[in-house]
């Protein structure tokens, strides 16, 4: 028999931790958020699944912002050269943000890209984050806002299926608008879902093809900067 | 393993973690993955304990707190909690259940 030594009662303790397994990263988002307050900096991180339609939504935005004030993109999601030469020739600073294989951006490394910026020349920061949604909702970066991108062609579920990324949004784009019918999808349902959940999110209906709503979302992201609608 | 490099304990019986409800913390892959990590550690056979911490909300609007409201019909197996006062409807706002943490270890001297 093998001998056993059990502690006796006096001998066992208890630690007390409360150690916060998230805080790393929720005290870099800080940081990061504090630097771009100094810079008077508005950011927003943008997620959505894979084909939502988040790297076309940005370079529409940088089509039409970059001429009227600083932009910055970070692209965490997989990006085509084409993708990035439109949003570079509209005239934003670009850097990509490569994670390999991994499912969320977090606040290093956005951090990290925050220091090759030219902060002095930008006013606005548009994260793309890779396309997933469930990570990047447990990993905040420091944004201002946060804008969830669903489009009608991931079905009429998407919502429901993915409660806490649209619990941790400021903003809905529900994007696709043009192909709702053929899809069969209602947006006002899609949009009805969003309320459940956080009644008073902003949703925006868009369709990057036709411009529709495009405006509306730039209206959404700084409303409070007036230059913006200059 | 701070810990155990701290306090050099014979052994650990446990780690209590102590998650929110509104993470996307899934217990059971946790487990597992706690288990594949400890086993080549010192402080292999230990057991990971997961308590959830319960949503609650608090409403400005009609200044409610307490559990928040489920959208019991939106998925087939679970409740999801959402950010809709119970009491009037309007929006409220998480005060608990976003915790990840460890709460305390359990340890021989």
């Amino acid at each position: 028999m093998i001998p056993t030594i059990e502690a006796s009662p006096a001998e066992i303790y208890d630690i007390e931790l409360e150690h916060s397994l998230l805080e790393a990263n929720a005290e870099l988002a800080r940081k990061n958020q504090q630097l771009l307050d100094r810079h008077g900096i508005t950011s927003i991180d943008i997620m959505g699944a894979i084909g939502s339609g988040k790297t076309t939504l940005i370079s529409k935005l940088a089509k039409k912002l970059s001429n009227r004030l600083g932009l910055a993109v970070l692209n965490g999601d997989a990006t085509t050269a084409d993708d990035v030469s439109i949003i570079a020739d509209a005239g934003a600073q670009v850097i990509q943000l490569a994670t390999v294989n991994g499912c969320h951006l977090d606040a290093n490394l956005v951090g990290k890209a925050l220091k090759r910026l030219d902060l002095e020349k930008v006013n606005l920061i548009l994260i793309e984050n890779i396309g997933n949604l469930i990570c990047p909702a447990e990993f905040p970066l420091g944004s201002r806002s946060r804008i969830v991108v669903v489009s009608v062609t991931e079905g009429p579920y998407m919502v429901k299926k993915h409660p806490h990324m649209f619990l941790g949004a400021d903003i809905v784009v529900i994007n696709k608008l043009d192909l709702a019918e053929a899809m069969g999808v209602k947006v006002e349902n899609l949009a009805s879902d969003v309320h459940k959940l956080k009644p008073d999110i902003r949703v925006i209906p868009t369709s990057c093809k036709t411009g529709a709503g495009i405006d509306d979302v730039i209206a959404a992201v700084a409303p409070q900067n007036p230059r913006l609608h200059a | 393993m701070q810990f155990v490099s701290e306090k050099q304990p014979s052994e650990v019986r446990a780690v209590r973690l102590a998650v929110g409800e509104l993470t996307c913390v899934q217990h059971e892959q946790l487990r597992f993955c706690y288990q594949s990590l400890v086993g080549q550690t010192e402080i292999k056979g230990s057991a990971l304990e997961i308590e959830t911490v319960p949503a609650e909300v608090s409403c400005s609007h009609c200044q409610y707190e307490g559990a928040p409201r489920y959208w019991d019909e939106a998925l087939a197996v679970e409740l999801v909690p959402t950010l809709q006062c119970p009491q009037c409807g309007k929006a409220a706002e998480a005060v608990r259940g976003h915790e990840c943490a460890i709460r305390s270890i359990q340890y021989v001297s």
